[in-house]
């Protein structure tokens, strides 16, 4: 009964979806899931023409944030409203558990030998990193040596933060909380310690607001990726990223076949065109600053490694721990923060 | 009659379609008892009613829109009656003004806010500039700045029905009452105030609905320690992925939300009541 009526829900969202499964059924194209805005933007500018170009296929995008691509998927049944995944850590977890993703053989992408042994796997592959630390304004406060300098003057009075929405933002909460004897499981300490100088803090803001609040100096230091601080600084924003003394946070996008995708071949021609040097040179540039995944691609200035390789000793979370607790963590953290 | 349904049902049966049945879909969804919806109960609903910081937000929602709300009959009603009393080619200006924020995308606006609440925004320039304080304003991130700009932000939404109610009111009845002897303000609480009610209840219901409902603006510029219901369903949609406490949340806005505005259409009609009575006696 129960199974019923939801199956009834999910058939009713897949009629919403099918105007997609029409569109997957042409030859020569692929369809490709990709976070709306920026992503989305630099694939049809940096992707889409030399897939085009050498393969003779039509890359059709969705733009779907990550959770979203999960539920769609889910609603679809067996048809996918996709052939390609781009999803971050923690719902690439959800993903895998629930058994949505063809088997990928790195063997068949002609650009294997270019990226680095820990971001590819069975699964997929990595398309794009993040490395988040802290970002400060020279002009207004000193460089922080670390997260624990957040909480101190002068740096709280000018800080800005955010909750567990993001990747970027969970992360950077459990660092701050290993600080004070927490763990990628017990954010608690975070919490606290939060909550001691949070009538001084300067902003606690949503996501998206960030480097706008940032930019408008309503907070002079917030933990973020470097792709925000390569972006406000080619704006003209006094901004520079710290790597915190406990380490720079890395993680990773990565692309996946969708199971039951009838375009499988395209689908890899299309991760290998977006992992080949020319694409990842060109998602790296201004003004989307992607931080790349090919190992033949020289790295930017604003990188605070030389090469790819040293990114795996940076810190790295397991997301299979911290997707069950993240809930209630966002929970948590609306009450606390709450006036 | 008959043929009036007809024309109606392409819009009816697109509402039923895309309106009422999600609506029926969401309420079926927030008894699914557990996140990955296998079973139903009432398990959301308990956790959502039975915790006092979900009533507070329910709370903080309803009072960011009333506060709004009496803010734009404050400053809006003002300009209204000058409206009333212009020429028709001041009347076209106003409208124009009045209408032109419209035509910005509220995200824009919302934005542009950013830049003159901020710590280094356009108001505390002026404030610090003249000497008024020696500390910046904390204007962002307050409830405050929220209303300030909602106020801006759904001020045309008070307006139009309001102007144009307003603009129908019978000169020679202000005429009347001021050779009956009525001063001005008598004219305007007795009159012209009762005569506006339905426009005014009909913007109030606007601006509190939008005002309550603005996503944007509320994570924007309130920030993350002002928590208010479509924050807390979007973040359960889309970023914890738990559906049915999400649908319980946003029943919870739904119902809480209907309320307010049958109590305002009702107040409305109290309103304009009062001058019809003596009239028809």
């Amino acid at each position: 009964m129960t199974d019923l009526a939801r199956r009834t829900l999910l058939g009713a969202a897949a009629v919403l979806a099918a105007p997609a499964l029409a569109r997957a059924q042409r030859a020569g194209t692929v369809t490709a899931a990709i976070y709306p805005g920026a992503w989305e933007e630099a694939f049809r500018e940096h992707v889409a023409p030399p897939l085009k170009r050498q393969s003779n296929i039509e890359l059709e995008m969705q733009g779907v944030f990550a959770v979203d691509q999960i539920a769609k998927f889910a609603a679809s049944r067996g048809a996918p409203p996709f052939d390609v995944f781009v999803l971050d850590p923690g719902p690439r977890i959800t993903g895998l558990d629930r058994g949505m993703y063809e088997k990928f053989d790195p063997s068949r992408l002609t650009n294997r030998a270019a990226l680095p042994n820990f971001l590819v796997d069975e699964w997929g592959v990595g398309c794009a990193a993040q490395v988040v630390g802290i970002a400060y304004n020279p002009k207004k406060v000193p460089k922080p040596a670390g997260y624990a300098d957040l909480l101190k003057d002068p740096w709280v009075s000018r800080l800005g933060i955010t909750g567990f929405g993001t990747t970027f933002g969970t992360v950077s909460l459990i660092e701050l909380a290993k600080v004070f004897g927490g763990s990628e499981t017990n954010i608690e300490p975070a919490l606290a310690e939060l909550k001691k100088v949070l009538p001084r803090i300067a902003a606690v803001g949503a996501p998206a607001a960030m480097p706008g609040l940032f930019q408008q100096g309503q907070c002079d230091v917030m933990y973020t990726n470097t792709q925000t601080v390569t972006t406000l600084k080619d704006r003209g924003v006094d901004i520079e990223f710290a790597v915190p003394s406990t380490g720079a946070t890395a993680f990773f996008t990565t692309l996946h076949i969708a199971k039951g995708s009838d375009k499988i071949d395209n689908a890899y021609k299309y991760i290998d065109t977006v992992v080949s040097r020319q694409v990842q040179d060109a998602l790296q540039k201004a003004p989307y600053n992607f931080v790349p995944v090919n190992k033949e691609v020289p790295l930017g200035a604003g990188l605070p490694m030389k090469s790819l390789d040293e990114m795996s000793r940076f810190v790295t979370h397991d997301w299979a721990k911290i997707n069950p607790l993240r809930g209630a963590w966002i929970e948590r953290f609306n009450r606390e923060m709450a006036k | 009659m008959r043929s009036a349904w007809g024309l109606a049902a392409p819009l009816g049966l697109a509402y039923a379609a895309f309106f009422v049945a999600p609506l029926l879909m969401l309420f079926v969804v927030s008894f699914y008892a557990d996140e990955g919806m296998t079973r139903f109960g009432t398990e959301q609903w308990q956790r959502f009613l039975f915790d006092a910081f979900h009533w507070k937000v329910i709370g903080d929602t309803l009072l960011l829109g009333v506060k709004t709300m009496l803010a734009t009959i404050l400053l809006g009603l003002p300009l209204a009656l000058v409206y009333r009393e212009a020429s028709p080619f001041w009347q076209r200006v106003l409208l124009f003004i009045v209408v032109m924020p419209l035509l910005t995308s509220v995200v824009v606006r919302t934005f542009a806010w950013i830049v003159i609440l901020g710590r280094e925004g356009v108001v505390n320039q002026l404030v610090l500039g003249l000497g008024l304080a020696a500390e910046p304003l904390r204007l962002l991130q307050t409830e405050l700045g929220l209303v300030i700009s909602l106020t801006q932000i759904e001020m045309p939404l008070l307006l139009l029905p309001v102007l144009s109610v307003m603009a129908r009111i019978d000169p020679n009845l202000i005429d009347a009452s001021a050779s009956l002897g009525a001063g001005r303000w008598r004219t305007l609480v007795r009159v012209i105030l009762p005569l506006a009610a339905p426009g005014i209840a009909a913007g109030c219901v606007l601006v509190f609905a939008s005002s309550t409902t603005a996503f944007i603006s509320q994570s924007v510029i309130g920030g993350g320690r002002l928590v208010y219901l479509p924050a807390m369903i979007w973040q359960q949609t889309m970023v914890a992925a738990h559906w049915p406490f999400a649908a319980t949340a946003a029943i919870a806005l739904l119902v809480s939300v209907s309320a307010v505005i049958a109590v305002i259409a009702y107040a409305g009609r109290i309103a304009a009541g009062r001058v019809e009575m003596p009239a028809h006696g």
